[in-house]
């Protein structure tokens, strides 16, 4: 059952625009949302929010239409933007006090798990958390009222590779045992090599591709090798090419990796697609 | 919206709020202009809104299960509430002022019934100044708070003026003489109207335009 359908999303600004932007999310599912800085990501989060109003297309959750069940519709979902940047001179569990009252379905007692499991006091200002502790305690009210679907952008940068596995965990016992779906962007792809059963890649504003991500993933390939054994015909199909000492590097599509004799080529993860996809056309030439 | 109301209290209200109230004593002065009293409250309420873009207290709210129009009412009532908080704390004072010392105000009207009918309009004037312009932006706090200090005066300059320079006025409304209360509680009322219409038309506005606003 699809919780989340994004189809069509507009938006214009002046220096940038989001295209048609479409993607679904299925429920019991985690899917990653990758892009560089800058593609588009928090727009489109925004606009799945109605918190950015987009030109054209339509957003429903669980069917239903997020114009007319606003309200309804954010009950069952979850959402945060980074860190808690917000009352620094106020305690946690008067925020706390305050947001648990919105949600019917708010539990104290995990969210009183969660905190201990962060290590979070209570008693603490916001001022008083560094960046990761921040992030960690707006995740503790995210997670504490059983959303059905949560929405977190950047929900693991500036959390240490200890507690960045440890909220992937998280992310999947929520999945596995609660039955509920999480869609998160980040930067940190190799967060997405973990557990992300689907991705999609937002690229200058448009989707690039969104499906599943080993099936992504495994439609490259990394080519490596001696510049000098290297086709000329199969280096134009190169993505992201880079030379360096009479060496290169770059991607091909699965299809493209067969005739490749003399060539090391290697399976591909997330962060080398992404890099190879967005490396700038300037790096074939070199600039200086 | 009972939820979000305990968010104004609990987060979002400024402790000047709760202070100025007690500029209600202001009163007890002899020759003052008793406007004043209230001209403070309004800058309790800009201390809401500045304070909030300190604390990131949109974003927060944007953050809760709410409609965005959800927020803009909430905030309105906070701001209703000290206004008529304002004007409820200051009318003992002002019964105590007229027992204690019966002598005219020199510095502008008497503390009499009439007066809150002005202050009702005065507080009118800044909910269509302050709160839509705010709204535009839901950022800008400065700006939208001088025009409706500029609109607030302008007012008052023009109800002193009128009432100073048309004897009925001066005779019916500038008096603690209870003859003229029938005169002094039409004033009133019409005051009570129009902060109203004033209020609700601030309200339409603020929700249109803050329903436009990208966050």
């Amino acid at each position: 059952m699809e919780v989340l359908s994004v189809k069509n999303i507009n938006k214009g600004y002046e220096k940038f625009q989001l295209r048609n932007v479409s993607f679904c999310v299925e429920g019991g599912c985690i899917m990653g949302f990758i892009g560089r800085n800058g593609a588009g990501k928090t727009t489109t989060m925004k606009s799945m929010l109605n918190l950015v109003h987009p030109d054209s297309g339509a957003i429903q959750f669980f069917g239903m239409d997020l114009q007319a069940h606003e309200f309804e519709i954010k009950q069952r979902i979850s959402f945060i933007f980074g860190a808690a940047q917000y009352y620094s001179q106020s305690k946690l569990k008067t925020i706390a006090d305050v947001y648990r009252r919105f949600y019917k379905t708010w539990d104290e007692a995990l969210y009183q798990t969660y905190l201990s499991r962060f290590e979070l006091d209570s008693e603490k200002k916001i001022k008083q958390l560094s960046q990761g502790m921040s992030i960690k305690f707006a995740l503790s009210l995210a997670l504490s009222h059983h959303a059905e679907l949560l929405i977190l952008d950047e929900p693991t940068s500036g959390l240490d590779p200890v507690s960045r596995d440890e909220l992937l965990t998280i992310f999947e016992d929520i999945v596995d045992h609660e039955g509920a779906s999480i869609f998160f962007s980040t930067h940190i792809t190799s967060d997405l090599d973990k557990n992300a059963d689907d991705i999609t890649y937002i690229k200058n504003g448009e989707i690039f591709a969104s499906e599943k991500r080993e099936s992504f993933v495994d439609s490259y390939r990394i080519v490596e090798g001696s510049a000098t054994l290297l086709p000329q015909l199969l280096k134009k199909k190169i993505i992201g090419f880079h030379e360096r000492k009479g060496e290169f590097s770059g991607l091909l599509r699965k299809e493209d990796a067969n005739d490749t004799q003399n060539l090391k080529i290697s399976t591909a993860d997330l962060e080398s697609i992404m890099v190879c996809i967005e490396r700038k056309e300037t790096d074939e030439e070199p600039v200086l | 919206m009972k939820n979000l109301f305990y968010k104004e209290f609990k987060l979002s209200v400024h402790p000047t709020c709760y202070l100025f109230l007690l500029l209600a004593t202001m009163l007890l002065i002899p020759n003052y202009p008793y406007y004043v009293v209230f001209f403070y409250q309004t800058l309790g309420i800009f201390f809401i809104f500045l304070n909030g873009n300190t604390t990131n207290d949109i974003t927060f709210t944007t953050l809760l299960p709410i409609r965005k129009r959800d927020a803009v009412k909430a905030r309105f009532y906070t701001v209703i509430i000290f206004e008529l908080l304002q004007i409820i704390v200051t009318i003992p004072f002002a019964i105590l002022r007229n027992v204690l010392n019966p002598a005219e105000n020199l510095a502008g009207m008497e503390a009499n019934i009439a007066l809150f009918g002005l202050v009702f309009m005065m507080f009118g004037i800044f909910n269509i100044v302050f709160l839509p312009m705010f709204y535009k932006t839901a950022y800008k706090t400065g700006i939208p708070y001088l025009i409706s200090c500029a609109a607030m005066i302008l007012f008052v300059i023009i109800a002193e003026v009128a009432i100073n320079l048309l004897p009925t006025l001066k005779v019916t409304l500038d008096t603690t003489n209870t003859v003229y209360f029938p005169q002094q509680m039409i004033v009133f009322l019409i005051g009570i109207i129009l902060s109203v219409l004033l209020t609700a038309f601030a309200y339409a506005m603020s929700v249109r335009q803050f329903e436009k606003l990208d966050l």
